[in-house]
């Protein structure tokens, strides 16, 4: 065996774990999504091709509709909370404070802790009958009666704010990234010049920050139009659908939830062209915005 | 100028400290409740426990099955761990030293895997390969999911290899070094840095990770997680009687990463902030 092929042979026999566990475990599924899609598979029994019929049912599936626009209402919602928020205390801490350090780390630290594990604890903190909040909301008398906080008219705000509370601190680090790398003489001549910091703030920041701000919101769009873990385990979806969105939808279809609503069941084949058409609008919504904010760049 | 410079930072000041206060008041609440009572957490509106039952977590430990859940959390985040830094520095390790037919492929491929969003779709199929392989009656099916998903790790150990000199591989040649040998007695100890934070990262994805386990231990309540069996007590029955034991196992599954967090949080913001550049 000469000197190349010795070479070649390492480098694949270092890289096979890697690649084997990916495209058996991460590359498959996919495929496998692609296949059955075309499909009319309960999980049990023989698959049957039935062509672009899924896709059909799919235009007419109000269910799903309405979840898709619940994604866009919980989207649209975390991210005008939580991108404002986050850039306003990355842009605070950004200027020489004292105990900036600590601070951050307090508003960061969300984000090590479980998504399903905050849900729960965030469950007990809303729940509509014993719930900590409303204890201490009737015990200072602010309201007679509980807030029906997970209830039909709430849910979704509580559901977006749980979000808002998981996300502004991974914002808030990415932003403060993207002002570090502002040089200080910017801002020392624009004082100069006579400047106010809120001035500074729209004719230096918010452009010189505009690659790392599409960036991040590109992320955020993403995270919140695919997010389900902490809307599962808080509210199930409902109440009566309230807070259903796209992927939660999707999950039940492959994973029917044994809750008070079982009239679910397996839809494999239907479930995972509701999985393409899903991904589709994550993928066009993210290009979409790709463009758009390209576009807006060009004219500043 | 001077009063107003005095309110501008007052009001800062008390942005910033609500905002502070709104996000830690959950974990103080979870970590206090955990020794409360479940009559008092569910009618008692105190802040600070009447009296601190520490048997919560006794209980907790015994009755509600969290010494199980603790064990496997470890187990799947342990191995997890060890797995993902193993596959990924040495994909890394050839990806970045040398040249192969295929490379482009290969990384294309990883970038794919972390960018395409589809959901829980593709569990179902990883669940029915790890039960014609028959390990989804043990935890190893979801070990070797997290593992296979590495895609960012490897990304992350690339970066740190390009910061290792390639004269040291060539030195080590010179002296009859094989690339193997080169790789776990030269370039895995000089790597370090990456595999912490690697490890670290692996680490809190995999033991906070709640869908996985959840679907592969449905039925299985002796594989549970933390994550997993947390989240059941609030579907169980008796969900209204154990909220004692909820907040008891929370503060199980967020004090270890939570200590972590106190003493390495400037790993885990280089790596987020790390990742913009990426």
């Amino acid at each position: 065996m000469n000197n190349k092929t010795k070479n070649a042979a390492f480098a694949y026999s270092y890289l096979f774990p890697s690649a084997f566990l990916t495209l058996v475990l991460g590359i498959y599924p996919i495929a496998w999504a692609f296949r059955y899609m075309f499909y009319n598979y309960k999980g049990y029994g023989t698959a049957r091709f039935i062509g672009l019929d899924n896709f059909t049912r799919i235009l007419q599936d109000i269910q799903f509709w309405d979840s898709v626009v619940n994604t866009f209402v919980y989207a649209g919602g975390k991210l005008l909370l939580s991108i404002p928020l986050s850039l306003l205390l990355a842009a605070i801490l950004n200027r020489g404070l004292k105990g900036k350090h600590l601070l951050r780390a307090v508003f960061f630290m969300p984000t090590v802790i479980s998504t399903a594990v905050m849900a729960v604890v965030f469950f007990t903190i809303f729940n509509s009958y014993n719930g900590i909040l409303n204890q201490f909301l009737i015990k200072f008398n602010i309201t007679s009666s509980g807030i029906d906080w997970l209830g039909p008219k709430h849910a979704m705000l509580t559901v977006i704010l749980v979000a808002v509370w998981g996300a502004v601190g991974n914002y808030m680090l990415l932003f403060l990234a993207g002002l570090q790398n502002i040089p200080e003489d910017v801002y020392e001549s624009s004082a100069l010049d006579g400047a106010n910091k809120v001035q500074q703030f729209r004719y230096i920041t918010l452009p010189m920050l505009g690659p790392v701000m599409q960036m991040v919101i590109m992320l955020a769009i993403i995270t919140a139009l695919k997010g389900y873990e902490s809307i599962m385990v808080l509210t199930e979806g409902g109440p009566a659908g309230k807070t259903e969105v796209m992927f939660l939808y999707l999950y039940k279809l492959f994973f029917p939830l044994g809750g008070g609503s079982a009239t679910q069941v397996q839809e494999f084949g239907y479930g995972s062209a509701v999985a393409f058409v899903s991904a589709l609008i994550v993928g066009m919504i993210s290009l979409l915005y790709f463009y758009a904010s390209k576009r807006m760049n060009r004219i500043d | 100028m001077k009063i107003k410079n005095i309110l501008g930072n007052t009001v800062l000041w008390a942005f910033l400290l609500i905002f502070g206060l709104v996000t830690l008041v959950p974990v103080v609440i979870t970590i206090l409740g955990s020794f409360k009572t479940n009559v008092e957490l569910t009618t008692g509106a105190t802040f600070l426990p009447s009296k601190w039952h520490f048997s919560n977590y006794s209980e907790a430990w015994r009755i509600a099955n969290f010494s199980t859940y603790t064990m496997n959390s470890l187990i799947v985040a342990l191995s997890a761990v060890v797995g993902t830094l193993l596959v990924s520095s040495m994909a890394a390790y050839v990806v970045d030293r040398m040249d192969f037919i295929g490379k482009k492929i290969y990384v294309s491929m990883q970038a794919f895997t972390m960018f395409v969003a589809v959901g829980a779709v593709v569990l179902r199929p990883q669940f029915d390969l790890m039960v014609k392989l028959n390990l989804h009656s043990s935890l190893w099916g979801v070990i070797l999911i997290l593992i296979s998903a590495h895609a960012s790790i490897f990304f992350i150990l690339v970066s740190f290899m390009k910061g290792i000199p390639k004269d040291l591989d060539e030195a080590a040649k010179i002296d009859g070094s094989s690339l193997g040998r080169t790789f776990w007695r030269i370039i895995l100890p000089l790597l370090g840095p990456g595999l912490g934070v690697g490890a670290l990262f692996t680490f809190r994805g995999a033991w906070n990770e709640y869908l996985l386990p959840l679907v592969f231990t449905m039925t299985k309540p002796e594989l549970q997680t933390l994550t997993v069996g947390l989240a059941n007590l609030k579907y169980g029955i008796s969900a209204a009687s154990q909220t004692h034991y909820m907040m008891a196992g929370a503060c199980l599954s967020i004090l270890p990463i939570l200590v972590a967090y106190i003493f390495a949080n400037k790993s885990f913001m280089q790596m987020t902030a790390g990742s913009l550049k990426g």
